[in-house]
């Protein structure tokens, strides 16, 4: 074998490997994609009324246009199935896959493997929307959306807004900064939470279940507004998924190499802070989501953005829709809050995953 | 000489029969049953030498109770929430529900503090520590709220006034007994209590609310669970009540269980809705175990069975 024979072999396996690595994590797209029809399959079989799985196909499999299996089941079966599980189950998705997404992309930007969704304290600017929206004496009489959501977003919105505002020097934010202003906002906002909490009287209750996070009462027009934000942020992150690689160099190396470093930075904290505000103004504040599947998935998969937005999308959409039926489904006619649900199965699951694959360095 | 002095023996001695006879009549009137020992609700035993004058009490059925035995001039204590009948709002405040505040109670000097349950772990034994005396009432039941009425008029000598106001109340509970008791299974209809529409929890088979439904000739759909669960829509349209009551009282009319039970689409489609079968009940009326309870078992006879 001359030099270049063994040259044009070298070159060859780089490109072959490089299709198995791209093929296999194509697989594993359409895998998750499947797995996230499963996991639809399954949450709208399962509930706390005693509906059976068979009349629950019936009434999913009228939708298709031109089949009519539901003619002989109750009104109140059919309103379970399409009116309070699917939208539930679907909100479930979209937020588990909007916290994902923000999660991974979080980690990318800050090159911290303890970056979640709500770094930027927009968790606490939300509850504290949430919580002023739930003392007010009045409430927004608007069509799907309360007085709630709109301030809980607001707040995050708001939050984010400040640290970013407050963590700039000149033309640049330098990540450290934009960390520690965001811990002492949340630290901040939270007190004022929690000052409000105490003076609460019977409102307690309410708020600190809403806190907690959960989606019961999730209906229709919420998925309705939900589902835009989601898409259009999701996916203006994804068309980030070449500068958000090149970008785990260090920043200056980045920039050398021809990315808008301040210019991606901005863009991205925009869109993840958006889907991020919009998932938990309905919902409340659900944690682990954001910060074990991006993981996770790193590491299965590897850390291509290419393959990791959209793999933590499908797998935050999956985790949070079972997560979800446990919640509604263990404790019988009881609701266990759903964020004590994704830390109780996702911790251990993420320590497994870390003994498992000790090659991986941070 | 010695007639004169016959005469004045029969005298003094009628005098002196006449005093004593009144003066035990007087003494039968200032101390009643007093001093006695009681076994209040939590199984403590308080001992009262003499009706107290200042009368402190931490909860709202409390207060109710004191101001229906005709004991309200007594009363120099009330917690914030207190606020039946219209003069207890006129009263020193010492706290919230769980949050008494200890130095005031103490500073008000009273001689006899009303408490519940939700004092025992910690009130209870400061208050005690202060050497002050403490008649806990823990009702569960109808039973118990006629019995924490027969407590409090004995700890406070007001014994008549309670034993009329528990016949009065007994009176009217066997009234919608006889009206309900006979009715078979069929024609008790189902009943959703609402206490709050977000999060939508209600009351379970252990409550207070419970016996009260059930004594309307009603069934509480969540009577086999306990406590105040909260609970997934999807259940109650499994459960399809015939009957919706919610609470009101709290929140604005806008955000009511009222509200949320008449406007939710998905409610829709169960018997209640499709009757007509929804109302409200003051959340203070059903849920202050004192003397109200029976206008609340009234009202819920009429909304659960209009026809009776």
């Amino acid at each position: 074998m001359t030099i270049e024979d063994s040259g044009h072999s070298h070159l060859a396996k780089i490109v072959w490997e490089r299709v198995i690595y791209r093929r296999r994590r194509l697989y594993a797209v359409a895998g998750l994609f499947l797995l996230l029809w499963l996991a639809i399959g399954l949450a709208s079989s399962l509930g706390s009324a005693q509906v059976s799985p068979v009349m629950v196909w019936q009434v999913l499999l009228s939708l298709l246009p031109g089949l009519n299996l539901s003619s002989n089941i109750p009104d109140t079966v059919v309103t379970i199935v399409l009116d309070i599980r699917l939208p539930r189950i679907l909100l479930a998705g979209l937020v588990g896959a909007s916290l994902a997404t923000a999660g991974a992309t979080y980690q990318g930007l800050f090159r911290n493997p303890l970056a979640d969704p709500y770094l930027l304290g927009i968790a606490q600017g939300a509850g504290l929307g949430a919580t002023i929206a739930f003392l007010l004496p009045f409430s927004l009489a608007a069509t799907a959306l309360g007085l709630i959501p709109v301030l809980a977003f607001a707040g995050a919105i708001l939050s984010a807004g400040i640290v970013y505002a407050v963590a700039r020097v000149g033309k640049t934010v330098p990540m450290t900064t934009l960390i520690l202003a965001g811990v002492a906002l949340g630290a901040f906002l939270a007190s004022i939470t929690s000052y409000l909490l105490v003076s609460s009287g019977e409102q307690l209750h309410s708020i600190v279940l809403w806190l907690m996070g959960g989606l019961s009462l999730s209906h229709w027009g919420e998925v309705k507004i939900l589902l835009p934000y989601i898409l259009v942020g999701s996916l203006i992150i994804h068309l980030y998924s070449r500068p958000l690689n090149i970008m785990q160099l260090d920043e200056e190396q980045a920039q050398q190499l021809g990315v808008n470093v301040e210019r991606v930075k901005l863009i991205l904290l925009f869109a993840a802070t958006l889907i991020t505000a919009a998932a938990v103004c309905f919902v409340g504040i659900i944690g682990f989501v954001g910060i074990i599947v991006p993981h996770a998935i790193r590491l299965i998969w590897g850390a291509d953005h290419h393959f990791l937005l959209p793999l933590s999308f499908l797998g935050g959409a999956s985790f949070l829709i079972l997560a979800d039926m446990l919640a509604r489904t263990v404790m019988g006619t009881a609701e266990v809050p759903v964020g004590i649900i994704t830390a109780f199965c996702g911790a251990p699951f993420f320590i497994y995953l870390l003994r498992k694959r000790k090659r991986v360095i941070f | 000489m010695l007639k004169t002095a016959k005469y004045l023996l029969v005298w003094l001695l009628f005098l002196a029969v006449l005093s004593v006879s009144l003066l035990a009549c007087e003494a039968d009137e200032t101390k009643t049953n007093l001093p006695a020992e009681i076994i209040d609700q939590l199984g403590r035993t308080v001992k009262l030498e003499k009706p107290p004058e200042r009368i402190i009490s931490l909860a709202p059925s409390n207060t109710e109770i004191l101001f229906a035995l005709r004991l309200g001039e007594r009363v120099v204590g009330v917690t914030e929430y207190c606020d039946f009948p219209p003069q207890a709002k006129e009263k020193e405040v010492v706290g919230g529900f769980s949050t008494p505040d200890i130095e005031k109670i103490v500073s008000l000097s009273p001689d006899l503090i009303l408490a519940t349950s939700m004092h025992q772990k910690s009130v209870i034994p400061e208050l005690e520590r202060h050497n002050l005396t403490v008649l806990a009432l823990a009702p569960k039941t109808l039973a118990d709220i006629l019995e924490s009425i027969t407590l409090i008029g004995r700890a406070s000598g007001h014994v008549d006034e309670a034993k009329e106001l528990v016949e009065k109340m007994q009176a009217r509970i066997d009234r919608v007994k006889s009206l309900t008791a006979g009715l078979s299974l069929q024609d008790r209809p189902t009943v959703f209590y609402i206490v709050w529409h977000d999060p939508l929890y209600t009351v379970g088979g252990d409550q207070l609310h419970n016996e009260v439904i059930e004594l309307a000739g009603g069934e509480n759909i969540f009577g086999d669970i306990s406590g105040f669960p909260t609970v997934d829509l999807e259940v109650i349209l499994e459960r399809n009540p015939g009957v919706i009551v919610t609470s009101g009282g709290h929140g604005s009319a806008e955000n009511s269980p009222l509200k949320w039970a008449t406007s939710e689409p998905r409610l829709k489609v169960t018997e209640a809705l499709k009757r007509g079968s929804v109302y409200e009940i003051d959340a203070e009326t059903i849920g202050r175990p004192g003397p109200r309870i029976i206008e609340a078992i009234e009202a819920m006879l009429r909304f659960i069975h209009p026809e009776l």
